[in-house]
C-alpha cells in the first residue's frame, strides 16, 4: 500500500513537471498583412512574431507580434499606419493568447493537419475573442504552425477617415507563419 | 505524527501548488522580452516645418514634390483682395537616395532663383533616449536668375551663387510636440555693399504640436546673430499642418515671402505689429 501511494506521488509530480516543461517557441515568427482594394493593394510584414505553445493537455498557444516591426514598401505608408491608424507607440504589440481546440486529437506523426485556436485576439488596444482556423505539422522536433485570419479594423476601432477609404479595406487579411522550437 | 500524512494527500496538494503556480502566470509573460530601442518616426509632418527644413526626408527611391505660393502683403488691403492678387511661386522636387539622404532642385519666382540641394539624417532620435535629438544636415546652393543689371560689366557666374548650410537638431518630445533648433550658415558669393559681410548667422528655433492625427499647428523664428540693418526683421511664421493621405498642405502667415533659405533667412522685410505679412501655403505630394 505505502509503495502503492509513493509510487503515484512520484507519477504525480513527474506529470505535473513534464507539464511545465514542454513548451515550444519561436522568436522570429513571420507575418504578412494585405489590405486590397480596386486603387490600391498595400502590404507589410515582420519577422518578429514571437509564440509559445505549450505542449500539456490543453494545448495552450500565444503569440505576440510588434507593431513597430511592420515594414512597408513606402515609406509614408508605414508612417500613417503606426501614427494614425495603429497608434504604435500606444499600442505597440498586438497578442493573441488562447488554446488550440483539438491539440489532443493532432499526430505527431500525420503532416500538416488543421487545427482551430481559440482565445482573444488583442490589436491596437481592443482585445477581442476569436475563433482562427489555421494548420500545424511536427518536424524535425518542432511544432510549424500556419494561419490565415481576418482583421475588421473597426472592430479594433482603427479610425480611418473618409478620404482614404477607397484605400484602405475594411477587412485585413492576415498570414502567420512559424516554427516553434521546444524550449 | 508524520505516518498520518498520507502520501496520497501530500501529493495533491504538491500537484494542486505546482497547477496552481503555472495557472497564475501568462504564456504571454514567458514571451516579453526588453523593448528594443527603434529610431523615432513622424517627428514633423514633411520636409518642411514652414519655410525651414525640418529633420524628414522622403525616405528611399520616393520623389517629393512641393509646390507652394506666398501672396502679396496682407495690409495692401481690400483692393489687391489682402495680397491674393499677387502670388510669388516655389516648385521643388526632392528625391529620396536613401532612407536617410535627399537630393532636390527648386525654382523660386522671387529673383528667378534656382536651387540644388542635399539633405541627411546623421543621427536618429532613439526611443529609448540613448540618441536623444535628431540630427539632420541640410545643405543648398541657390542661383539667382536675374538678368545682369549692367550686362556691359564683366560679370561672373560665380556672382549669383549664395550657400547655406544648416545643422537641424530636433526632437519628438511625445506623440504630440516636436521642437527644433537650427543654426545656419549664410554666405553669399556677393554681397551688395563691400562692407557688409559674406557670411551670415542664423539661429532658427520652430515646432509642431498635432491636435488631431491629421492636423498640427506649426511656428517657427529665425534670429539674426549678426543683427539686423534698417530694412531687415526675423522671420516669425505661424501655421497649420493638414495631412489627407498622400498630401500635406501646409498653410501659413509669415512676414517673409522668399521661400528659399537665403530670402526667408536674411531678407526677410515684413513687421507683424505692421500688418507687413503673406498668406501662404505647401502643398506636397509624394511619388513612389
Amino acid at each position: 500500500m505505502k509503495n502503492t501511494l509513493t509510487f503515484l506521488v512520484l507519477l504525480l509530480c513527474s506529470a505535473a513537471s513534464t507539464l511545465e516543461a514542454q513548451q515550444f517557441i519561436s522568436r522570429a515568427g513571420h507575418v504578412r498583412f494585405f489590405s486590397s482594394t480596386p486603387l490600391e493593394d498595400i502590404e507589410a510584414e515582420t519577422v518578429q512574431m514571437s509564440a509559445i505553445l505549450d505542449a500539456g493537455k490543453n494545448g495552450d498557444f500565444a503569440f505576440q507580434i510588434p507593431i513597430l516591426t511592420f515594414h512597408f514598401d513606402k515609406a509614408l505608408m508605414e508612417e500613417h499606419f503606426n501614427e494614425s491608424y495603429l497608434e504604435s507607440e500606444k499600442h505597440p504589440r498586438a497578442t493573441f493568447e488562447g488554446a488550440i481546440l483539438n491539440w489532443e486529437e493532432l499526430n505527431p506523426t500525420g503532416g500538416w493537419q488543421d487545427v482551430v485556436a481559440s482565445g482573444n485576439l488583442n490589436v491596437h488596444g481592443v482585445s477581442l475573442t476569436r475563433t482562427i482556423q489555421g494548420q500545424m505539422q511536427f518536424n524535425a522536433g518542432s511544432w510549424e504552425i500556419r494561419a490565415q485570419f481576418d482583421v475588421l479594423t473597426a472592430d479594433h476601432e482603427i479610425r480611418i477617415p473618409k478620404m482614404v477609404r477607397n484605400q484602405i479595406a475594411e477587412s485585413i487579411t492576415v498570414y502567420v507563419d512559424a516554427v516553434l522550437t521546444p524550449r | 505524527m508524520v505516518r498520518f500524512i498520507s502520501p496520497f494527500w501530500l501529493a495533491i496538494v504538491l500537484f494542486g501548488l505546482q497547477s496552481y503556480s503555472s495557472l497564475g502566470q501568462s504564456l504571454l509573460d514567458a514571451l516579453d522580452t526588453e523593448p528594443t530601442a527603434h529610431p523615432v518616426t513622424a517627428t514633423f509632418k514633411d520636409t518642411r516645418v514652414i519655410n525651414m527644413q525640418s529633420n524628414e526626408t522622403p525616405g528611399a527611391g520616393v520623389l517629393h514634390f512641393v509646390i507652394a505660393h506666398r501672396f502679396g502683403r496682407i495690409n495692401e488691403g481690400a483692393y489687391s483682395l489682402w495680397g491674393l492678387d499677387n502670388a510669388s511661386m516655389r516648385m521643388g522636387f526632392d528625391y529620396g537616395l536613401t532612407d536617410r539622404w535627399t537630393l532636390g532642385v527648386g525654382r523660386s519666382t522671387f529673383q528667378k532663383t534656382y536651387e540644388a540641394s542635399i539633405k541627411g539624417k546623421l543621427f536618429l532620435q532613439k526611443s529609448d533616449n540613448s540618441v536623444p535629438v535628431s540630427v539632420t544636415y541640410y545643405g543648398v546652393i541657390m542661383a539667382n536668375g536675374l538678368r545682369w543689371q549692367e550686362p556691359d560689366r564683366e560679370n561672373l557666374f560665380s556672382s549669383r551663387l549664395s550657400y547655406v548650410n544648416q545643422l537641424i537638431v530636433t526632437r519628438k518630445i511625445n506623440d504630440r510636440t516636436s521642437l527644433a533648433v537650427v543654426p545656419s550658415l549664410i554666405h553669399r558669393n556677393l554681397v551688395d555693399i563691400t562692407s557688409k559681410s559674406h557670411d551670415q548667422w542664423t539661429l532658427g528655433l520652430g515646432g509642431r504640436h498635432k491636435l488631431t492625427h491629421r492636423v498640427s499647428i506649426n511656428s517657427e523664428y529665425h534670429f539674426l546673430v549678426n543683427g539686423l540693418d534698417e530694412a531687415t526683421t526675423n522671420s516669425l511664421s505661424l501655421g497649420v499642418d493638414i495631412e489627407t493621405g498622400g498630401h500635406v498642405f501646409q498653410l501659413h502667415i509669415t512676414n517673409s515671402q522668399g521661400m528659399f533659405e537665403r530670402a526667408f533667412l536674411t531678407e526677410t522685410t515684413g513687421r507683424w505689429l505692421d500688418g507687413d505679412l503673406f498668406f501662404g501655403f505647401n502643398l506636397s505630394r509624394v511619388f513612389s
